[in-house]
């Protein structure tokens, strides 16, 4: 199962790799060699007219102390301004955004700007400046037309001084690529390094003095730069412009490959036909309500025929995965015809692809521009488990996080069973006289308060408001499996959590 | 701060004091030291450790050197760590050049102890038998015996007591004991010689600190355990110990002890986990608050009054065998009530133990192998996945041993024709293989030796099924065999599951 294709889904996504897109940034910025730009280039004097430099400041929030923000980090990026008077810039760079300014380069003008519309699974975001005047006079870029592999494209770098440097690179690969945690996109590989980068997020990569795409990162060792295509960026600006944004659409199935001839005649595959093996359907998803089943093999999804790892016959870029299919040839609530083997029939169906929320999920996959929910009862810091939280145990989290927490994370779709819609946690207790005994609570799970079934963090307020026999009793899933607090307490603790902590205790409601 | 100083002066008064009187002990073990000597004896130990990650392979072989001490009735007692694995033993003695062969009588791997005897019985002509002790006092002086590293004849340093606590014996790696620290050196080689006071060997050196940070740390097992040991092998076998099966919880806690019906005070301890394969499942529940045990008043930290100390309740039952009472008095929902508990050994413990004297169980199918989770195996592995970690170490705490009194892994996809396509299956954990579900090794056995075309083998996650021909299996069994050296298809023995264990599963079907 190494295949690539067994990573990718046309479905909902797992792993999270925020922090390593972000660390994959700044090494790639300091390992680039310092080589001189290929000297047969043009920029058009007007270049300048079409970029700005964003400079966006972050804050985002300590999940294992939700009250804490982080130290505030400012990044710069390149953006590029597009037709409408917009600015289209990386998505992780405007992530728990606290100030984003925008900075022309030719007059050096500065301005603050709002964020229009961003997909953090995309890596994309539009950028607005909040003076509707200051783009006047400005030339948008428009999105470039097919790119091949072998084409020439040029990467747009800026110098501090705001001078563009152009640097040439050929299309070596169209590939799927990491955008975001485990969301998979199509990337252009170009053979280029950015000796002018200057830490800049994302660049402008121009074809014909047209946007082709905008980097995503630079491999320093290959010196390789992936670049988000336009086949994701024109979606993503027709969505944008067209009402509430809705973002990429999903099918939401696992799938493997039918390669292995003992599966294939195991389930009466014939030698003729080609497809994926359906793993298994995402349940309340689009697959499942359209009634693919674990054990189907998909053989063709729209116009295309799938190959036995997935892949089908891109007119522009030949073999490229399902996954961009599905993600970037359709809208959500776009209905996709699939056809499908299931003993020994062939059927039709019809997947009206959708998104799922981060919230959605059992575990948040990500939570971005909003404080970490949480209540603090008697000391007892209660939350509801997300990938920020466990990412909290460091660089090796997938080691070091607990792995009961762990094993939700990926297993996520298995307590269907359970009626939770999160899993709620004492992350950690705050000491305070009333809570001696309790110190080294962690990470424990919490099934009832009062009797009640806590299924969300919403559910602790209503249990709290009918203690039993004069104590509010919690039921863990891990010992000590019973611990008690007592109402009346509650205040004097709080108090003291006020005083000599300075934590806030969150309003209940 | 003067009254800080006058005391600091006392304490040290005291202290001096007490070691020039504890003095006197320790030099009337170093005048009995020529009578001692003829009493430690230094064994020689070939043993053979099996290969996790080969598991038909003999193993590596590999020789160790500890102590021993002779005690009544031509015994010699040391540690299990010392002649565990063992394919040769010989014994040598003061002033003896010859070499005497021995055998294992009993050995206890829970508890680090074992008895030999010599075949020679004119090995004893000279020797004097030890008899055993107290418990050493606090701060009193013993006197080691030994042949650490460091030289070949008899070793003996002095230190005094430092402390008497539980602690985890590293042989096994999950059993926790009595144990007396001292601070006289316990080095490699050391292992199960004798520790005396007044002539009488009050403990037996096993183990050291492992870590940089403490110093003149050494480990002795005290008599209570050694008595325990010689005491259950006197019917001819070595029974392991017994426990309750629960884990307790401190009740430190104001309002806890409230909500539970206790008045202020240092007594009771609460059930947390009640374990389903233990003794107190279906006798006590959580919320339970442990007054006595065999009536000695519960302390509010789970210890009792015992031997002039304060032990941990365990050791009430620590002192029992197998099919032994205890009597409880608990309080539950605020009323007192007797409870009797009969005692066992819950099982399941022993698949994160450390395993001594047993080859490692395995499945050869094909090009697949199947082996059982164990410390060894876990151990063997490089990269360990999220689920085989939660498996491993949720296998008490999540009850995971009723679905699968074994988890049983796909250890290991030998690269053959049949199995080209499999490689992405390992260590994924079996469910079922057709219809049958797999709850240890054996069934599995039985399954694939059932007549059918496919095997189809359910894993537990999001992977396809794991198919194999019937016929490709049968031709490349052979092939497999002789190429990859496998001496035997299976080895079924040395299960850690008790068969009556599997006759209550079967029966609830």
């Amino acid at each position: 199962m190494k295949d690539e294709s067994r990573k990718m889904k046309a479905g909902y996504e797992k792993l999270g790799r925020l922090f390593t897109v972000v660390s994959i940034f700044l090494i790639a910025a300091a390992c680039s060699p310092l080589r001189v730009a290929p000297q047969n280039e043009m920029v058009p004097a007007d270049a300048r007219q079409s970029l700005l430099r964003v400079t966006a400041t972050r804050q985002g929030h300590f999940f294992n102390r939700p009250w804490q923000r982080q130290n505030p980090a400012t990044q710069t990026a390149i953006g590029v301004i597009v037709p409408g008077g917009r600015v289209l810039i990386n998505g992780l760079l405007v992530a728990d955004h606290r100030y984003i300014e925008l900075e022309t380069l030719d007059t050096r003008h500065k301005a603050p700007a709002e964020v229009l519309v961003v997909d953090y699974e995309a890596n994309l975001a539009l950028l607005k400046p909040l003076d509707p005047d200051f783009l006047a006079g400005r030339k948008p870029l428009q999105l470039a037309g097919d790119v091949s592999v072998g084409d020439s494209l040029s990467v747009w770098q800026v110098k501090p001084n705001g001078d563009v440097v152009p640097s040439m690179g050929r299309v070596t690969s169209v590939e799927l690529g990491v955008y975001f945690q485990d969301h998979l996109f199509l990337t252009y590989h170009i053979s280029n390094s950015l000796p002018y980068r200057f830490n800049n997020v994302t660049l402008p990569v121009v074809k014909d003095h047209a946007l082709a795409g905008l980097v995503l990162r630079q491999n320093p060792s290959g010196q390789a730069v992936e670049v988000i295509p336009t086949s994701v960026i024109r979606p993503f600006l027709e969505d944008a412009r067209e009402g509430p944004y809705r973002g990429f659409p999903m099918a939401a199935f696992l799938y493997g490959p039918t390669l292995d001839p003992q599966l294939r005649r195991y389930i009466g595959l014939p030698e003729a036909l080609t497809g994926i093996y359906v793993r298994k359907v995402i349940k309340g998803g689009p697959a499942d309500r359209a009634g693919l089943r674990a054990g189907d093999t998909v053989l063709r999804v729209g116009d295309f025929a799938l190959s036995n790892t997935g892949r089908f016959d891109h007119p522009q870029y030949g073999q490229i995965s399902l996954v961009h299919l599905i993600r970037t040839h359709y809208h959500v609530g776009d209905e996709v015809p699939v056809q499908v083997f299931r003993d020994g029939e062939i059927l039709n169906l019809n997947i009206v692809v959708g998104q799922r929320r981060p919230d959605e999920f059992l575990v948040s996959p990500y939570i971005v521009d909003q404080a970490p929910a949480h209540l603090i009862v008697g000391g007892l810091v209660l939350q509801e488990l997300s990938m920020p939280y466990l990412r909290e145990y460091g660089s090796d989290w997938l080691v070091n996080a607990p792995i009961h927490l762990l094993y939700y994370q990926q297993n996520q779709d298995y307590l269907d069973s359970d009626h939770r819609e999160k899993i709620v946690i004492i992350s950690s207790v705050v000491p305070t006289p009333y809570t001696i005994g309790y110190e080294y609570l962690s990470n424990l799970e919490v099934m009832q308060i009062n009797g009640q079934p806590i299924r969300k963090l919403a559910d602790v307020p209503r249990a709290l408001a009918s203690p039993d026999g004069g104590f509010h009793r919690f039921e863990l899933r891990q010992h000590p499996k019973l611990i008690f607090l007592d109402p009346e307490e509650l205040p004097l603790i709080h108090q003291i959590i006020t005083q000599r902590y300075g934590i806030p205790i969150p309003p209940m409601e | 701060m003067k009254g800080t100083r006058t005391g600091f002066i006392f304490w040290t008064c005291i202290i001096a004091v007490m070691i020039w009187v504890a003095l006197p002990a320790g030099l009337s073990a170093g005048e009995g030291i020529d009578t001692l000597r003829r009493s430690v004896v230094r064994i020689y130990t070939v043993a053979q450790t099996p290969d996790y990650l080969v598991p038909w392979a003999p193993g590596r072989t590999e020789e160790k050197w500890g102590s021993g001490f002779i005690v009544a009735g031509h015994r010699i007692l040391t540690n299990a760590h010392v002649v565990s694995n063992a394919r040769l033993i010989t014994l040598e003695k003061e002033g003896d050049a010859r070499r005497y062969e021995a055998r294992v009588h009993f050995i206890a791997h829970d508890c680090d102890l074992a008895m030999l005897v010599v075949l020679d019985d004119s090995f004893f002509e000279g020797t004097a038998a030890l008899t055993l002790g107290p418990v050493p006092a606090l701060d009193s002086t013993v006197t080691v015996l030994g042949y650490p590293i460091g030289g070949d004849r008899l070793s003996v340093t002095r230190g005094v007591v430092s402390r008497i606590d539980y602690r985890v014996y590293a042989h096994s790696g999950v059993d926790a004991h009595l144990v007396a620290q001292i601070d006289a050196a316990v080095n490699p080689g050391n292992s199960g010689g004798p520790v005396i006071q007044d002539n009488a060997v009050v403990g037996m050196a096993f183990q050291g600190f492992s870590g940089m940070v403490a110093q003149n740390v050494g480990y002795i097992i005290p008599t209570p355990v050694v008595e325990r040991f010689l005491q259950d092998v006197a019917d001819g076998q070595y029974d392991l110990y017994v426990d309750l099966g629960i884990q307790f919880f401190p009740l430190i806690n104001a309002t806890q002890r409230r909500a539970l019906g206790l008045g202020p005070g240092d007594y009771g301890v609460m059930v947390g986990e009640v374990m389903r394969a233990g003794a107190a499942y279906g006798h006590l529940q959580t919320g339970d608050v442990l007054l006595s045990i065999d009536d000695h008043p519960i302390f509010s930290d789970g210890r009792v009054a015992m031997d002039n100390d304060r032990l941990l309740l365990n050791e009430v039952v620590e002192r029992k065998f197998k099919g032994d009472t205890v009597y409880l008095k608990i309080a539950r929902q605020g009323r007192e009530m007797p409870v009797t508990l009969t005692l066992t050994t819950p099982w399941p413990y022993l698949m994160q133990a450390r395993q001594y004297d047993v080859r490692p169980r395995f499945v050869v199918f094909g090009g697949l192998v199947f082996q059982p989770l164990s410390n060894a195996f876990y151990a063997s592995l490089q990269n360990k996945t999220v689920l085989l970690r939660y498996y491993y170490s949720q296998f008490l705490t999540e009850e995971l041993y009723m679905h699968h009194p074994e988890v049983v892994v796909l250890s290991r996809v030998l690269p053959d024709p049949t199995t080209s396509y499999l490689g992405g299956f390992v260590h994924a954990i079996v469910r079922q293989v057709n219809d049958t579900t797999i709850r240890t090794l054996e069934d599995l056995a039985e399954a694939f030796a059932q007549p059918a075309d496919f095997y189809a083998v359910n894993m537990v996650g999001d992977y396809p099924p794991l198919v194999l021909e019937a016929r490709a299996v049968q031709a490349a069994r052979e092939r497999i065999r002789r190429q990859y050296g496998i001496t035997r298809d299976a080895y079924l023995q040395d299960s850690i599951v008790p068969p009556e264990w599997m006759d209550k599963v079967h029966d609830e079907g």
